[in-house]
């Protein structure tokens, strides 16, 4: 690989991370798309090699939210027991389903992703910072478990975190207070993408020379996100992101109708 | 739910901190050889290795905080992840 393009992969690892780690949200979603139109990747590499990614920014940044004793580690590894099953089952399946499939698939995520990022950017015009967290008891735990056995089955396929399934039900159903919620689903996604990702190194989609900048990238950008994150509004970044998932679901569609992903 | 057992997050903390702050260094430093020296790419693959082993240390990290706080329950449920995880990693080397 040339020097240029070490460094391409770099500087995209570290605004995916970076934007990602700010907003909130996992960079996974725009890595996929990305080497898949522009590095030509085929769609399982893509995706083995953006969980390499995930699990960089969920090790990051769950460090922190962890030490600040945001997570709620009991609930996050009861709901791990489901997301672990979901991606083991999925990331063995990966690879029997064929490459356009995937990419419909997720053009579909991607567009539902686009779509939770409006919705918390909306929400947060008027949202106070909640300094300190209300006393809760998790609830619903069957939904809680059904909802991450699915979120765990779209990491596996899809090489995503799964965050914009698990925190609303965390949210809604088990009424975990939103900034757990979004914390605990972020811890989850290490062992989450972990899981999916030895079925994809045994297999060989993890492409080395691709991850590593990626990942180096990936690192020095969520973790330099999450400690500044506290200090400033994340609705233009959300917007930002909004754009850039709204423009690669665009050109996915593009390709796919015109033949591509083969 | 129990917020003033701190204790957990601490060790976990420490573990994904660890973990994460190596497979960098591993990762980065692997990178700068291997524009010099062709086996800078094992660096590189050990650092990778390194970020994939951190979720299943940090599920050990936790079963055994669990195990010495006598929580059996959540030393059982890490427990379980842990099996699942080993189980995905076996599955995955016969892939």
């Amino acid at each position: 690989m040339t020097l240029a393009a070490m460094l391409l992969l770099v500087a995209m690892g570290f605004g995916a991370g970076g934007f990602g780690a700010l907003a909130g949200v996992g960079g996974g979603i725009i890595i996929t798309p990305l080497l898949a139109i522009y590095f030509g990747l085929p769609m399982h590499q893509a995706i083995g090699v953006t969980l390499l990614c995930v699990i960089a920014t969920s090790t990051a940044t769950s460090s922190m939210y962890v030490e600040r004793h945001v997570t709620d580690v009991r609930l996050g590894m009861t709901l791990e027991l489901a997301t672990t099953v979901g991606a083991l089952i999925a990331a063995l399946l990966a690879h029997h389903i064929n490459r356009r499939t995937l990419a419909v698939l997720f053009v579909c995520f991607l567009l539902y992703s686009a779509g939770s990022m409006i919705k918390k950017a909306w929400d947060s015009r008027h949202a106070k910072r909640q300094e300190v967290i209300p006393d809760y008891t998790p609830q619903n735990y069957p939904v809680g478990l059904a909802a991450s056995l699915i979120a765990g089955g779209f990491s596996g396929l899809l090489g995503i975190g799964g965050g914009p399934i698990k925190v609303p039900v965390m949210l809604l159903f088990m009424k975990v207070p939103l900034r757990v919620a979004a914390a605990t689903s972020n811890f989850m996604i290490g062992v989450t993408a972990g899981t999916s990702a030895y079925v994809y190194w045994g297999r060989g989609d993890i492409r080395v020379d691709i991850a590593a900048p990626l990942v180096a990238g990936v690192f020095a950008g969520s973790l330099l996100g999450a400690r500044i994150s506290p200090k400033i509004r994340p609705v233009y970044i959300l917007m930002l992101l909004v754009s850039i998932a709204g423009w690669l679901a665009a050109q996915m569609i593009y390709k796919l109708l015109t033949g591509g992903f083969q | 739910m129990n917020r003033q057992d701190f204790a957990v997050d601490r060790v976990l903390s420490h573990t994904l901190k660890f973990g994460a702050y190596t497979a960098f260094m591993l990762t980065v430093a692997g990178l700068a050889l291997q524009l010099v020296a062709p086996w800078g790419v094992k660096v590189t693959t050990v650092g990778l290795l390194v970020l994939l082993a951190t979720p299943v240390l940090r599920i050990i990290a936790a079963c055994l905080q669990f195990l010495h706080e006598r929580d059996f329950k959540y030393a059982l449920v890490a427990f379980g992840v842990l099996a699942i995880v080993a189980l995905a990693y076996v599955l995955g080397i016969q892939a």
